[in-house]
Formats: structure tokens, C-alpha cells, sequence
């Protein structure tokens, strides 16, 4: 399944400090056509939580997540 | 008709300022206590002194202005020590407090020179406000106030001062009997307080102060009340 | 704006006139005391950043609906009917204050500006003209908390990575339970943010401290409480309160984080355990001995910025400054500082808004103290100050290195 999903935006969220990384992505989408994906790169923890929730909250979709050694890719799809 | 509009200032519109002013505040006051307190706390750090020590300082010493600004917080300090000396002349115009004799003076502490200074006081509160940035944050309220704070002391220090030391006449006596009458709610006319021809004055100083009574509780006056509560929430 | 919008809006007015509204908006008398008090009225010289004219947006509309004087005879207090223009002067005052209450400290009757600006916050939510970001942050925060436990395993598989880290910096044989969590009966429970660093450096501190702690599965910071809706500010809040009862935790220990801290601490009222920040906690570990810092470690000039929320509105100064008086040769104090601190400019959720110009130029005080101490490295221990150092820092081209209590004394750990 990995190998489908093609990004069509990729941002390096690496280091970001509290509440960057979720503020950029939702930036980002909003600007992003319907169905398009990004793939976010993010070192926090927290992303885990945070960007599902987010996705939740918001109505789009988180359709794989990535997990590196030390960072995780979410690949997140604009549903609205 | 002159008789009849200075009898109207000079008593039911007396009663009319106090009324609103007694039940202006109440108002105030239920409006306050029946509004939802809060969960927390609202305090500042650091708290050097004890609670009420600290609001004591605070409202009374103005260490914020005195921080800032030595000039304002002069006349600050000058304006309320002077306004609450003028609130125990007055009521030595109601009946004599013998605890207030314990130094023996004519009546209005300070031989005229708390109204002068309070005069001062208001002119460069007033003054202040017509320069920048003041006058961007004045709204009409606050001219108004200080001009009728203004109006109401120079009528009532001319009178103060006159009698001291021009020939006018200004009978103590008679001003007992006026407002002890009005207090004991026996109204008479009170014509002769002054002479006749100062009536004028006497009847504008009267009027001024019960627009001044008239507007307390509606007005940023009742930081004299409510300056107590919001410093005792910067140290609770 | 139409009438039925003018009766909602009115509505939301009324549901903040607490007790100490009342007050607040009672006593102001324009005396200008506060007027130049304001960090961003020293960055941009504008009327619409003196704390008094911010109120006084607020307070027009207050008198308008709510003082009989508004009502009859407006002229008086010069009281504003709520519309478009007035909308953008909320959203001008509320936005590019930080909370810091530093005004507060200036005016002789102790008025809460940030407390006043509550309104025009929820006003503006009202409205549908608060910032999109904050929002989406309150509203991301809110689903963490209704649907955690889908999100705990992804969560907590990260975290063992993280231990991992701990155990290197710790030289320990095994990085299992370095960062323990739902662990039932602990004595603390540490509340991060999202970041690794908010979770790895005081891991550190806590295994050296030999602490019984667990880690929070939410992140301590409260968009609810930036975005100024006072039900979703409780709701974020709770989440933690509600982990720390079944947790039976003895202590809630907060990250560098100043609304953090000030919310429990403060704003919630009473609760069943104590409430610290990570800053007392390590003055608490050295002052006992529980954990040791190489002394006199760093040589260069080092200063630190009060963060408003743990200093002037939380208590927390001297904590701070013995950690730093311990670990630099060279420690410099700002001036003003403690309660007269200049704000960095961060706060307020203003970190997460799209500002950067305005910060830096809002920023302009921190700069002017910091380059007047001449330190090398400036320290802080509130992430959003942290973030806004580094932009100060950029922006003009400062050059220093900002780091975090918390991180320095991680850092510096005799292990």
C-alpha cells in the first residue's frame, strides 16, 4: 500500500517548536486541492496525537503514517 | 420665579442628588454582588506586604504614579487628601463635631487653601487631558466631570474665601439650620445663609454639586468604591 | 449588523460580566498611567497597542448595552454600537495582546486588561472573525481529548523511542520505563508539550531525581485559553485534571509553558493535587540534593527572561535564577526586570499566528534589554517564549543563543 501513495506537497517539520508543526500543516492544506496529499515530516511525539486529531477536527484523513528511527512521515489527504 | 428655582436647587433637587447618589450606589452594589464571582485567582506577583497592608498602600500612597510620573502623582495625592478635607467641612456645615475641634479652626480646615489647591488640582487634571496621548483616550466624560468638579469648587472656595476675608456674609448658623433641617427632612427656605446678593453663588455651588451627586455612581467616580475590590484581586 | 446578531453578540458580553469585569470596567478613569507600558506600544508607538485604548474599545460597548448612561445618553462615555469597524478595533485589541499583564503592574487600580480583553475574544468568536489558527489548534486539542484512546498506542510507541535517548544520556543498562505512563499512584505526573525536547530533557532530570513520575498522554498548552472561548479553555483543561484524579497523583508538574502553569494553577480553582513547574521542580531536586549540576559550568554571559506567566503572574522568580546563578559564571540581569520584565512579545498565542513581521517589530524592548546585558546566551523557560526569543534573536540579528532552563540543566546533569 505504501508504495500507492504519491505526495503532492512534501514539508519538513523537523525540530519545530509547540504549535508549529500542526499550524503548518493545516496552512499548507488549506491551500491544496481536494485529494491531494502531503506528506509532513515531523521529530515531535506529540504528532502521534496531535495531527489525528487534527485530522478528525478538521475532516480530512491521515492515510499512512511513516514511522522512522527518529522522525515519522504522516501522509495527510484534503477531504474538505 | 427666581425664588422658586433657587428653592428647587437649594432643596428637593438636593434631595433628588442624594437620592440617586444613595441608590445609585446600591444599584452599583446589587449589580456587583449578584454578578458570578470567579473559579481562580486573578493575582500579581511579587506580593511584599500583607493583603490589606498592600491594598492600604496601594490605593492610598499611588506607588504606580509615584513610579512614573512625580508631577501627576502629586497632584493625585493633593486632589484626594484635599477632597476628603473639603467632605469634613462640609459636614461642620451640618452641625459641629466636637471631635474635629480638637484643634480649633473656623469652619473649613485649611483657611481656603484646601479648595485653592483643589482647584489646582482639577485644572491640571483638565489641562492634562488636552495634550497628546491624553486627549486620544479622553472620552467626554472626563472633561465634563472636571469641568463640574471645577465649577462646583470655584463657586464654593469663592464663597469660603470672601467670607474670610472680603465683607461677605456667610452665616454658619443659618447654614446649620438649613441642612441639619434637611437631614431631619423639616425642609425650610433657606434664604438668608448668605446675603442676598450672593444667593447666585450659593445657589450654583449647589446645583454643581448635585450634578457632581447625581452622577457619582454612574460615572468612573465609583473607582473611589470600587478601587479597593479590583486592587484587593491583584493581591487575593 | 443586524439586529438578531447585535442580541447574540450582547448575549456573549453578558456571560463574561463576572464580578471582577465589573470592577474592571468600572474603575478605569483614562488616567494614562498604563499608556506606554505595553511592549508592542514600544515597538509600534500606535494609541491602538496602549493597554487603556485597547479596554476602552471594549468598554464602549460594554457602556453601550449594559450602562444606563450607554443607553440614553451615549455622548457621556463616548459608548460604540457594536458593527464591522468596531469588530476589527476587538481584533486589533485583543490580538496583539500578549496577556502578559505587565500594564497591570502600572495602573493604581490593578486592572486586569488581558481579563477585559476575554470579551472581545469571545466576541470575535461570535463573530466568526477570530484567528483561523487558533481555533483549529482549540478545536484539535478538544478532539484529543474526546477520542484519546485511539490515539494512545501510535503515541506511546513514540515515546519508547524517546527512552531510548534517556537511557543514553543516562548511561543506564536498559531504557525500560525511563519515561513511565498511566502509571497508577505516581507522585508526579509531568505534563509536556508536543516536542520531544518538552519530554526527553525531563525524563532526564526525573531518572536522575530517582522521581516516582508518569508522563501525560495531552499537551499542557491551552489554545482554548489563546482563542478566548472559556468552554473549550475548560474542556482542555480538564483533560488533564480528569488523568491526574485516575491517576491519583500527588503532583501535576508543568513544562516550560507559561498558560500552562497559570491555568491550573490559578484559573481552575481548587484541585485535588498540587500544581508546579518543571523550573520549581529542579530548584527542588538540586536544593535537596536529589540531582547535581556541573556549578560554574557555563563561561559565557548569560541572562534570563521572566516568561510573564510563571514570574509576574505566577510567583516563580527567584527558582529560576538560583538554577542559573548555580550553572553560569557570568549571570546578567535584565533591565526591568521581574515584575517591570518587558513581555518578548510571544504570548497570548500570538506565536502561532501569522505575524512574524509584527513580532519582530513588537519585539524591539526584549532586543533592547537583551542587547543591553551583553549576554551570549539568553535563557527562558516558557516555550513560547523560547519560539519569540528566536524570532527577536533572527530578526534583528541578535547574537546570542536562546535556550531553556530545563534543556541547560538537563545538559549539565552530573550523571
Amino acid at each position: 500500500m505504501s508504495e500507492e501513495i504519491k505526495a503532492n506537497v512534501t514539508m519538513d517539520l523537523k525540530g519545530l517548536a509547540c504549535p508549529l508543526p500542526v499550524v503548518r500543516v493545516s496552512q499548507q492544506v488549506k491551500k491544496m486541492k481536494i485529494g491531494e496529499i502531503l506528506e509532513a515530516e515531523t521529530t515531535d511525539p506529540g504528532a502521534h496525537a496531535d495531527f489525528p486529531a487534527w485530522a478528525k477536527s478538521t475532516g480530512n484523513e491521515i492515510v499512512k503514517i511513516d514511522k522512522g528511527a527518529s522522525s515519522t512521515k504522516f501522509y495527510i489527504k484534503k477531504l474538505k | 420665579m427666581w425664588d422658586t428655582l433657587y428653592y428647587f436647587i437649594m432643596v428637593p433637587m438636593v434631595y433628588i442628588a442624594f437620592a440617586t447618589l444613595v441608590l445609585g450606589l446600591l444599584f452599583k452594589f446589587a449589580v456587583v454582588f449578584f454578578s458570578p464571582g470567579i473559579k481562580g485567582t486573578l493575582g500579581t506577583y511579587p506580593r511584599r506586604l500583607p493583603r490589606m497592608l498592600g491594598i492600604i498602600k496601594d490605593a492610598f500612597a499611588v506607588p504606580t504614579a509615584f513610579n512614573k510620573t512625580k508631577v501627576f502623582w502629586f497632584f493625585i495625592v493633593v486632589y484626594h487628601v484635599a477632597f476628603v478635607l473639603l467632605f469634613i467641612g462640609h459636614l461642620e456645615l451640618i452641625r459641629e463635631f466636637k471631635v474635629l475641634q480638637i484643634i480649633p479652626h473656623r469652619v473649613f480646615l485649611g483657611a481656603g487653601w484646601v479648595g485653592i489647591a483643589l482647584i489646582v488640582s482639577v485644572l491640571y487634571f483638565l489641562f492634562r487631558r488636552f495634550r497628546s496621548p491624553h486627549n486620544a483616550i479622553s472620552v467626554p466624560e472626563d472633561y465634563l466631570l472636571l469641568i463640574l468638579l471645577f465649577l462646583t469648587l470655584f463657586f464654593g472656595s469663592h464663597m469660603n474665601l470672601a467670607s474670610r476675608h472680603l465683607d461677605f456674609q456667610f452665616d454658619l448658623a443659618k447654614s446649620r439650620e438649613y441642612l441639619s433641617a434637611l437631614f431631619t427632612f423639616k425642609p425650610a427656605n433657606p434664604s438668608d445663609i448668605v446675603s442676598p446678593y450672593h444667593n447666585v453663588m450659593l445657589a450654583l455651588h449647589v446645583l454643581f454639586a448635585n450634578l457632581f451627586m447625581m452622577l457619582f455612581p454612574f460615572s468612573k467616580m465609583v473607582h473611589s468604591v470600587f478601587a479597593f475590590c479590583s486592587l484587593n484581586l491583584k493581591r487575593k | 449588523m443586524e439586529k438578531e446578531k447585535i442580541q447574540e453578540l450582547r448575549q456573549l458580553v453578558k456571560s463574561r460580566l463576572n464580578r471582577p469585569m465589573r470592577y474592571y470596567l468600572d474603575v478605569c478613569t483614562r488616567c494614562g498611567l498604563c499608556y506606554d507600558t505595553c511592549h508592542a506600544y514600544y515597538g509600534i508607538p500606535k494609541k491602538e497597542y496602549s493597554p487603556v485604548n485597547r479596554a476602552e474599545v471594549v468598554r464602549k460597548v460594554y457602556k453601550k448595552y449594559f450602562r444606563p448612561s450607554g443607553f440614553a445618553f451615549p455622548y457621556w462615555g463616548d459608548a460604540t454600537k457594536l458593527d464591522e469597524r468596531v469588530m476589527d478595533e476587538l481584533k486589533e485589541a485583543a490580538f496583539s495582546c500578549t496577556g502578559c499583564r505587565r500594564c497591570m503592574m502600572f495602573c493604581p487600580f490593578g486592572v486586569d486588561m488581558p481579563h477585559i480583553l476575554s470579551i472581545a475574544k469571545l466576541l470575535l468568536i461570535g463573530y466568526g472573525n477570530a484567528p483561523e489558527e487558533l481555533i483549529m489548534l482549540a478545536d484539535s486539542a478538544v478532539e484529543k481529548g474526546k477520542s484519546i484512546d485511539s490515539f494512545k498506542e501510535g503515541y506511546r510507541e513514540v515515546i519508547r523511542d524517546l527512552e531510548t535517548q534517556v537511557q543514553e544520556r543516562l548511561k543506564l543498562p536498559s531504557s525500560e520505563d525511563l519515561i513511565p505512563m498511566e502509571k497508577q499512584n505516581a507522585d508526579v505526573l509531568y505534563v509536556g508539550l508536543s516536542g520531544a525536547h518538552s519530554i526527553v530533557h525531563p525524563a532526564v532530570i526525573f531518572n536522575a531525581a530517582k522521581e516516582n513520575w508518569t508522563l501525560s498522554y495531552f499537551e499542557a498548552v491551552n489554545f482554548g485559553m489563546f482563542a478566548g472561548d472559556p468552554e473549550k479553555m475548560q474542556f482542555i483543561a480538564n483533560r488533564i485534571v480528569k488523568e491526574a484524579t485516575s491517576l491519583n497523583v500527588k503532583e501535576v508538574v508543568i513544562v516550560e509553558c507559561g498558560t500552562a502553569y497559570r491555568i491550573p494553577k490559578f484559573l481552575l480553582g481548587p484541585l485535588p493535587f498540587k500544581v508546579t513547574s518543571i523550573v520549581e521542580k529542579i530548584y527542588r531536586y538540586i536544593k535537596d540534593g536529589k540531582i547535581s549540576i556541573r556549578e560554574g559550568a557555563i563561561a559565557d554571559a548569560l541572562t534570563y527572561h521572566d516568561p510573564c506567566q510563571l514570574g509576574r503572574n505566577g510567583g516563580v522568580y527567584d527558582e529560576p535564577r538560583y538554577v542559573l546563578g548555580a550553572l553560569a559564571k557570568d549571570y546578567r540581569e535584565m533591565s526591568p526586570t521581574r515584575e517591570y520584565n518587558w513581555c518578548c512579545g510571544g504570548g497570548g498565542g500570538l506565536v502561532a499566528l501569522d505575524n512574524e513581521d509584527f513580532r519582530v517589530k513588537t519585539g524591539k524592548a526584549k532586543k533592547d534589554q537583551i542587547t543591553a546585558t551583553g549576554a551570549k546566551i539568553v535563557v527562558s523557560a516558557c516555550e513560547n517564549c523560547i519560539l519569540q526569543l528566536n524570532t527577536i534573536k533572527n530578526g534583528y540579528g541578535l547574537d546570542v543563543e536562546v535556550k531553556s532552563l530545563t534543556e541547560l540543566v538537563s545538559e549539565n546533569l552530573i550523571v
